[in-house]
């Protein structure tokens, strides 16, 4: 920790690298199996329904179409205790903050799936002042579901999709530095603010 | 005052009815869902019935169709003739990551090169890969169903009616021509 002059704004803190201790790498593949098996099939849910696409999802998670089949459990009483946030209508720059504080309480690892047209890109709404152009601008996105709004199957075929991804992954590469997909880095960012009015 | 057990009695009830009735859930990675006919999943292009006319692309309320093209010159087949230009198409692309399934470019498509097709399996990773160029849109018209037939009880199609009447206006003898000539 440096020394900060007096009367000089705090600097950034920066936090270490998280990593999964020495070990991760030396683990062997059927732990890995195991752990990225145990991972598919329990993904706590977390609806972030913004618009009419949200009634698609809880469509889906009701006796019809019923996502618990697949493992997936829509019963987290909230962030702290998901896996995966299903972000489902229109963000708009207003909501955009909210998203990221909640996605920032996830535990790792965490998925996040767009879920609509508005969600992937602002859909019909992507000429508007006020509508973020893709939840995907705030927080690094897994797997985009299409539709205006998709059919319950459609979030199944993604939540499959998705589940197919977490049995192949490894976490030391997911968060390995610049590895692409998702840079931990990019998750320490500062929340989103409003731009400073200058009179 | 009602009998003591009783509520409970009538919880039971239903707990028994839901317990012999056949579940509702439908299986979906292992078992197909039935759509329901004129389902709206994905857009197919028949590519070959395209004549860039754009009209898609300028009617579209998410502008999420791209079209580019260029023109070809046929040279004139006899000697003093005209040459024909065509379109030819370079790009079509629907991002279906803006869609937002209004079907209006497949109503203003006056040669029926677009159809809607009820696939809905196409969830990426990569939102670059949800724009659709036009071979993988010329794929999914292998999964355009049949149109549906017409309602049994609706009104007969006018193009029916008019060709019977001109059937038997053919089948009818020519009317006597008056030797006398009109007067």
């Amino acid at each position: 920790m440096t020394d900060l002059a007096p009367g000089a704004a705090p600097a950034p803190v920066s936090l270490p690298d998280p990593t999964l201790g020495p070990g991760s790498t030396l683990a062997p593949k059927p732990v890995r199996f195991v752990l990225n098996w145990g991972r598919a099939y329990s993904l706590w849910v977390f609806n972030f329904g913004l618009a009419c696409c949200a009634i698609e999802f809880i469509a889906t998670s009701m006796a019809r179409h019923d996502f618990i089949r697949l493992g997936v459990i829509p019963f987290a009483p909230g962030p702290r205790q998901a896996d995966l946030m299903v972000v489902s209508g229109t963000v708009t720059d207003k909501m955009a903050p909210a998203i990221k504080r909640l996605y920032e309480q996830m535990p790792e690892p965490k998925y996040v799936i767009s879920f609509g047209s508005c969600a992937n890109s602002g859909g019909p709404y992507w000429d508007s002042y006020c509508v973020t152009k893709g939840v995907d601008q705030i927080i690094p996105v897994d797997v985009y579901v299409p539709g205006c709004p998709p059919r319950p199957e459609a979030l199944l075929q993604g939540i499959v999709k998705l589940q197919e991804q977490i049995a192949g992954e490894s976490l030391p590469q997911r968060y390995a530095q610049g590895s692409g997909q998702r840079d931990a880095a990019s998750l320490r960012q500062p929340l989103i603010r409003p731009p400073e009015v200058t009179p | 005052m009602t009998r003591l057990g009783s509520g409970l009695l009538a919880g039971l009830k239903v707990t028994w009815r839901n317990l012999v009735r056949r579940s509702v859930t439908q299986h979906y990675p292992d078992v197909k869902p039935e759509l329901p006919p004129r389902s709206r999943g994905v857009i197919a292009l028949q590519e070959e019935n395209c004549t860039v006319c754009m009209l898609c692309a300028r009617e579209c309320p998410a502008w999420c169709i791209h079209i580019d093209s260029h023109k070809e010159v046929t040279p004139a087949e006899v000697e003093g003739g005209r040459d024909r230009s065509h379109n030819m198409l370079d790009r079509f692309a629907i991002d279906f990551s803006l869609c937002m399934y209004c079907s209006i470019c497949i109503e203003v498509c006056p040669f029926d090169a677009l159809h809607w097709s009820p696939e809905f399996e196409y969830a990426e990773h990569d939102i670059t890969d949800l724009v659709h160029e036009k071979d993988r849109l010329r794929e999914w018209m292998w999964t355009v169903p049949p149109p549906p037939a017409l309602d049994p009880a609706g009104e007969e199609p006018k193009e029916i009616k008019a060709a019977e009447i001109a059937a038997a206006k053919r089948a009818a003898p020519p009317p006597p021509v008056d030797p006398a000539g009109p007067q």
